[in-house]
């Protein structure tokens, strides 16, 4: 298990975005959370294997149409908060 | 304002088999005809005369107004290639997903067992993918693969390297080692003629360097593959590309396919495209 920060950022205003990463993160059998930084940028915390997250990050490059994913950034971190 | 679909330049014909009946054919959804007339070829469709061109064996024409030129093969004028026109596969699948399989390298174990893959060398190294924005273009780079015959020409197998280039939606063209000529690339093509949103005509064309092949050999070698993929697009789901991943799981060897249909997205290309997960 491992888990990472993913900081994704490009123009990701629609509402649709952060249930549409949630569904997936559920869809991959992945822990998660998402926060919402701004229009143009979310954090998401993810946790699970290596091979699942890499397949998270190729998913949400892709995204919902209603959004345009940029960029994605990942970082490594001990694990998800608490509750 | 521009079209991203019928701003394209899309194949219609192969002015090699262009006889004088001319040929009927669809793009779009839209009657087109492609004729001789006073000994020039020219596509009409709705009682309007197309912008057209012919370039690399084929006919080219645009259904609105061109965005930018036909995209440069730059092999195609090389000396000592010999160009092959493959002819036609009809597939009852979307342009988009016809285009997607040809980027898919994970597949030739399987469905082009003991030619273009075979068990057990079925993985895909790590290779490189981007869109080149300079060009506008997706670039697959750096792909290594054993192949048992990766071209007629090809006695045994080897470990081939590939580049892959997405120059339009409908357009494929793949790189690939060429075994007589070290340092050189053969270029093989998927031309993609949009019949409708989920049918289409795939126009395989090739630049070699092969002196010895006979042209009938080249040309049944890429069919054979070409038909062994058809069945695979015809029952693929769904039928349409999806531009939103949906239940589908990409892995590492899926990296070619996000980067085509993230490309699709930017450009607002959505004809043949499923936009919201089934």
């Amino acid at each position: 298990m491992q888990a990472e920060r993913f900081i994704i950022r490009g123009d990701l205003a629609a509402p649709t975005f952060l249930p549409w990463v949630a569904r997936h993160l559920h869809r991959l059998g992945l822990h998660g959370q998402t926060r919402r930084e701004s229009d143009a940028c979310v954090e998401l915390l993810v946790q699970g294997p290596p091979d699942l997250i890499d397949a998270m990050e190729m998913g949400v490059s892709l995204g919902p149409i209603e959004a345009w994913v940029e960029t994605i950034e990942r970082f490594r971190i001990n694990g998800l908060p608490d509750g | 304002m521009t079209d991203p679909i019928r701003d394209e330049w899309y194949p219609v014909a192969l002015v090699s088999q262009l006889g004088p009946e001319g040929r009927d054919t669809r793009l779009l959804g839209e009657p087109v005809r492609v004729a001789w007339q006073d000994g020039a070829i020219i596509v009409t469709s709705g009682g309007h005369t197309l912008p057209s061109q012919q370039r690399y064996g084929h006919v080219w024409a645009c259904p609105g107004t061109p965005a930018r030129p036909l995209f440069d093969i730059p092999e195609a004028d090389q000396p000592g290639r010999r160009l092959v026109d493959v002819g036609l596969v009809r597939v009852k699948c979307s342009p988009l997903r016809a285009v997607e399989n040809f980027l898919d390298i994970a597949h030739f174990p399987f469905v082009h067992t003991d030619i273009l893959g075979a068990e057990p060398h079925t993985e895909v190294g790590k290779y490189d993918v981007a869109i080149r924005e300079e060009v506008d273009e997706v670039w697959a780079t750096k792909v290594h693969f054993y192949q048992p015959q990766a071209a007629k020409s090809a006695a045994g197998g080897i470990t081939t390297e590939y580049m892959y280039r997405v120059p339009a939606p409908t357009v494929s063209i793949l790189y690939k080692t060429c075994p007589p000529r070290p340092g050189e690339w053969d270029v093989i093509t998927l031309f993609v003629q949009p019949l409708d949103e989920e049918l289409c005509e795939v126009w395989p064309w090739m630049a070699l360097f092969d002196d010895d092949t006979p042209m009938t050999d080249l040309i049944h070698f890429q069919q054979t593959i070409f038909l062994q993929d058809r069945s695979i697009l015809e029952n693929q789901l769904p039928h349409r590309l999806p531009l939103d991943p949906g239940m589908e799981i990409p892995t590492r060897a899926d990296l070619t396919s996000i980067a085509y249909r993230r490309w699709l997205k930017r450009r607002g290309y959505t004809y043949g495209a499923q936009l919201v997960a089934a």
